[in-house]
């Protein structure tokens, strides 16, 4: 029941006198946990994966589809269904959950918005290839016992944002008017967040520490008849009931890009995440380290966020939002102002792209590295002197320069080393594109790393699809021992590049041309280690520009050949790990089909979510080529995401429905959308 | 004649030549392509002095014979062990695997040769799984499977192939075969046995290229390999899959093949 816990939340200029005494309380449980378990070994390949949704109240008759606010009553509904958690299934945030059905149904967890929910497995997966499998259908009951504790007109979506977040008049249901004390927005209520003390005060503390509200700006698809330059319609300069109302009228709100003023236009988007548990922290730093420059490239090949606050933006994913929406930092901090009150300035978010690498892989150069990376030195000579090894001290100590934001007072009287709150203080409070996770107090889990980048995608198909791709390329990655080092810096401005309207086929990025470890020498691997990390830098080496070069991420996923270039492509890995590996046929073929999904999206044969959005609205006979994306576009992009779910739900594939570019967008997979399709073992949902 | 064993060594950590080419369905590429490697991988290592990583350059005079290329001759590169040569050498005080027995899935694939008697099978067999065995550090198999000539099955995906496959092969010759496998389980020395769906008619390729004895020579080059023609016999294709973690530690071929002098 952790997250949820009550206490009292300090406001923050109560909380930031206590901060230090935070990161101090922090670093000791993070000393204690990591002396325990820096020698764990042999921790099995267990993974899960997190599915997000919001929650909408859609019906045909109604003349806007609304957000409900009833996450409560549905984590409510689901923690009092006794068939559910007799089958280890339930709500673990309100209720002891069983484990030890072998099959447990899934649980259910709040998220930030209070029209948000998330759902994972009811127990980890495991290494067995043929359990990929289950992935899918997982995720298919998850959508049922969600829709099952819900209004007859309410649906769990796996859209990355709701559309008409923010607009003025009623987008949520029931109605709060916005300008509430704690985000101070003139556009979303407080009562958009979970009302769990925690979430009101994350949002209020990192409002108050920055100083003024976040500033989420994004900038506007400039259509036929977009004005140029655009000014955003939605802005009132003239309210005046909070001091940060002044933020507009000192020109927080630019032309030609949409603003947004609260956290929940960012943490109240969806996202695909994934967690692998490693075998040693050696395995988990290495893994830590080379998904890391996949995170743009799963970006911007699962884009699926094109609207905002009624509007067409002219970028195709969430990050940048979500960045910005916790963006804590003062105007010193940001270089706006000399500092004083602070230390130092801070280049990024505490929601951004990884900034360094950790592992102890020889193969990680020194000119890998950001060479300003921002740490907090007396911590690090904490760590260091605590028996931790630089680089790893270098990590958290970088994490360390932030505040904790969400501080109960009751967790300060006495430290309590045998938890790590204090340390997951902070440690959960920096969202970076990868979290590398040290095994929690008084459990037997082991060393673990999070992929966070990816967008949640329309179909569980779709999200089975690309979490199963990311556990094969991890696998393939330990046993072909690959290296994707690039400078860190260059994984940033991938970041960005991930960004651009349809980046997917538009756009390249850095890459490494040669991903294959270097051969041993048989005189080098004289001795009985033929570990895989014995391998070596090149030698002589060479310049690490020559290294990497810009790829499209057709390239990355599916290979190319020039004659200066020969790279196989992430798919093509893929397969020659499960060309190694005993699969049977099935399994194979099954599999396959996951891989042709992610293949096609990479080729353009198949459209990315933002795009088939995209091409939703402009086909729209509502839409007037002005960007604005009103309530009677959003309904039918609901209503046509509803059909596509319950299609999927019934296992009947896509065929007959009126929705304009299905087939650009799903093809013929699972039952197409065009021809007769044939039902597979994954369709089952039971 | 001679008996030559060809093995690749562990490829899963040995670069490109264990990742299949974009868009192409998987093949016996892998095994000529490795093998290829390996023994330029060997030569280099086995050169007279140490060979720097950019490669040329001739290299004289201090132990190894060389030939005028500036490559070891084949007597420094191969050994010859119980009147068995081995192209490379294999240097068996590296062979072993990080993790205990029990921790690993350990398959063995082996292909019959249609260039080869089908009388000798048992001592294929037996020759096949001392060799993974010793290059393993390990006494048992976990699971065997035979492959035999005339059975073929191409694609990944194809059902319709599997049902071909039942109407290939000669019955009387596997149900001998499968006999002496059965011998090995009973033995201990295999856990489980079966039948490969992926038929040798996938190694056609290497055949060709075996039987010319080109796999041994660079084509500019043919003093540089071996004098006769080689008949190959059966191929062995092995994998050590460590189970908890799904991730492949070793995996190689060994071949073997007759030489008959010409």
């Amino acid at each position: 029941m952790g997250l949820l816990a009550l206490g009292t939340a300090l406001d923050w200029p109560d909380a930031q006198k206590r901060a230090q005494q935070v990161r101090e309380w922090g670093i000791k449980q993070l000393l204690e946990i990591w002396n325990k378990a820096k020698h764990k070994e042999r921790d099995g390949m267990l993974w899960g994966d997190e599915v997000e949704y919001i929650v909408v109240r859609y019906s045909e008759d109604a003349p806007n589809v609304l957000l409900s606010l009833r996450q409560a009553d549905i984590l409510s509904a689901l923690a009092a269904d006794e068939e559910l958690s007799a089958k280890g299934g339930g709500v673990p945030d309100l209720q002891d959950v069983k484990v030890q059905n072998p099959n447990p149904l899934p649980v259910f967890h709040p998220e930030f918005g209070r029209f948000m929910l998330e759902a994972t497995p009811g127990k980890p997966w495991g290494p067995g290839i043929k359990e990929l499998l289950d992935v899918e259908s997982d995720m298919k009951i998850r959508r049922k016992i969600a829709k099952d504790h819900m209004e007859s007109e309410e649906y769990p979506l796996t859209l990355t944002t709701f559309p008409r977040l923010g607009v003025p008049g009623a987008f949520t249901d029931p109605y709060y008017p916005p300008s509430g004390s704690k985000l101070r927005s003139q556009f979303v209520p407080d009562e958009i967040a979970n009302p769990h003390i925690r979430f009101p005060t994350l949002a209020a503390n990192i409002r108050w520490r920055r100083g003024r509200k976040v500033q989420v700006n994004v900038p506007v698809f400039h259509d036929e008849k977009t004005p140029n330059p655009w000014k955003d319609p939605t802005v009132n300069y003239d309210l005046h009931n909070w001091p940060e109302d002044d933020d507009v009228r000192n020109g927080a709100a630019p032309d030609n890009f949409i603003h947004m003023d609260a956290m929940a236009f960012g943490m109240g988007s969806c996202c695909l995440q994934i967690t692998l548990q490693a075998k040693n922290i050696k395995e988990g730093r290495q893994m830590y380290d080379q998904l890391s420059p996949l995170g743009p490239i799963m970006l911007a090949l699962t884009a699926a966020t094109p609207i905002y606050k009624g509007f067409l933006a002219d970028t195709d994913v969430r990050w940048n939002q979500i960045s910005r929406a916790v963006d804590d930092r003062t105007a010193e901090e940001l270089g706006e102002k000399p500092l004083k009150e602070n230390q130092r300035r801070i280049p990024k978010s505490r929601y951004a792209s990884n900034s360094t690498y950790i592992s102890t892989d020889p193969r990680l150069r020194p000119e890998y590295f950001d060479p300003n990376l921002v740490i907090d030195e007396s911590i690090k000579a904490k760590l260091v002197e605590g028996g931790m090894d630089d680089l790893l001290a270098t990590h958290f100590a970088h994490l360390f320069i932030r505040d904790p934001i969400v501080i109960f007072n009751e967790d300060l009287e006495e430290l309590d080393l045998t938890k790590t709150d204090h340390f997951e203080n902070l440690q959960s409070t920096n969202w970076q594109h990868m979290r590398f996770k040290p095994p929690p107090a008084g459990s037997d889990i082991g060393w673990r790393v999070e992929f966070r980048p990816m967008e949640i995608q329309i179909t569980d198909f779709e999200n089975a699809a690309f979490s199963v791709f990311m556990v094969l390329i991890s696998r393939a990655i330990l046993s072909f021992d690959l290296n994707f080092y690039i400078p860190i810096a260059k994984v940033d401005e991938n970041m960005e590049t991930a960004h651009a309207r349809d980046a997917v086929l538009e756009k390249k990025f850095y890459f490494r041309k040669n991903p294959f470890p270097n051969r041993v020498p048989r005189s080098a691997a004289g001795s009985n280690t033929n570990s895989p990390t014995s391998s070596r830098p090149a030698s002589p080496v060479s310049p690490v520009e020559d290294e990497y070069a810009l790829m499209t991420i057709n390239e990355v996923i599916n290979g190319f050949k020039s004659e200066e270039h020969d790279f196989p492509g992430l798919i093509s890995i893929v397969e020659s790990y499960l060309d190694a590996v005993n699969v049977d046929v099935q399994t194979r073929c099954e599999l396959s089909i996951y891989l042709d999904l992610i293949r096609k999206r990479a080729s353009g044969d198949l459209w990315t979510a933002a795009k088939w959005i995209r091409n939703f609205v402009a086909k729209h006979p509502e839409y007037k080529r002005d960007s604005v994306v009103n309530d009677e576009i959003a309904k039918g992009l609901v209503s046509a995401v509803i059909d596509i779910g319950k299609r999927e739900q019934a296992s009947q594939g896509w065929k007959g429905l009126n929705i304009p570019d299905l087939g650009n967008f799903l093809g013929s997979f699972r039952g197409g959308c065009g021809s007769n399709g044939v039902k597979r073992a994954a369709d089952e949902i039971n | 004649m001679m008996r030559i064993v060809l093995s690749t060594g562990n490829i899963v950590t040995g670069g490109p030549s264990i990742i299949r080419k974009p868009g192409t369905p998987r093949s016996n590429l892998e095994l000529t392509n490795s093998l290829r490697s390996n023994f330029s991988a060997a030569q280099k290592d086995y050169a007279p002095s140490p060979v720097s990583s950019n490669g040329n350059g001739p290299h004289h005079g201090n132990g190894y014979s060389v030939n005028g290329n500036g490559r070891p001759a084949i007597d420094a590169w191969t050994a010859t062990e119980d009147s068995v040569l081995y192209v490379p050498r294999v240097d068996w005080t590296v062979a072993g695997l990080q993790e205990d027995r029990e921790r690993y899935e350990i398959t063995l694939k082996l292909f019959f040769l249609p260039t080869a008697s089908v009388a000798n099978r048992t001592a294929y067999i037996e020759e096949a799984w001392r060799l993974v065995t010793k290059e393993l550090g390990v006494d048992r198999i976990d699971l065997l499977i035979a492959s035999f000539p005339g059975i073929s099955f191409e694609g990944d995906c194809e059902w319709e192939a599997d049902k071909i496959n039942a109407t290939m092969g000669n019955d009387d010759e596997e149900i001998m075969t499968w006999t002496a496998l059965e011998s090995l389980y009973e033995q201990g020395k295999v856990s489980r046995l079966g039948i490969a769906e992926f038929g040798t008619e996938k190694l056609q390729r290497f055949i060709n290229r075996v039987k010319g004895a080109g796999i041994l020579a660079d084509d500019e080059n043919a003093q540089n390999g071996l004098q006769g023609t080689l008949i190959p016999e059966w191929v062995v294709k092995y994998t050590a899959f460590v189970n908890y973690r799904g991730v492949i530690e070793n995996k190689g071929y060994f071949a073997g093949a007759e030489l008959a002098k010409a």
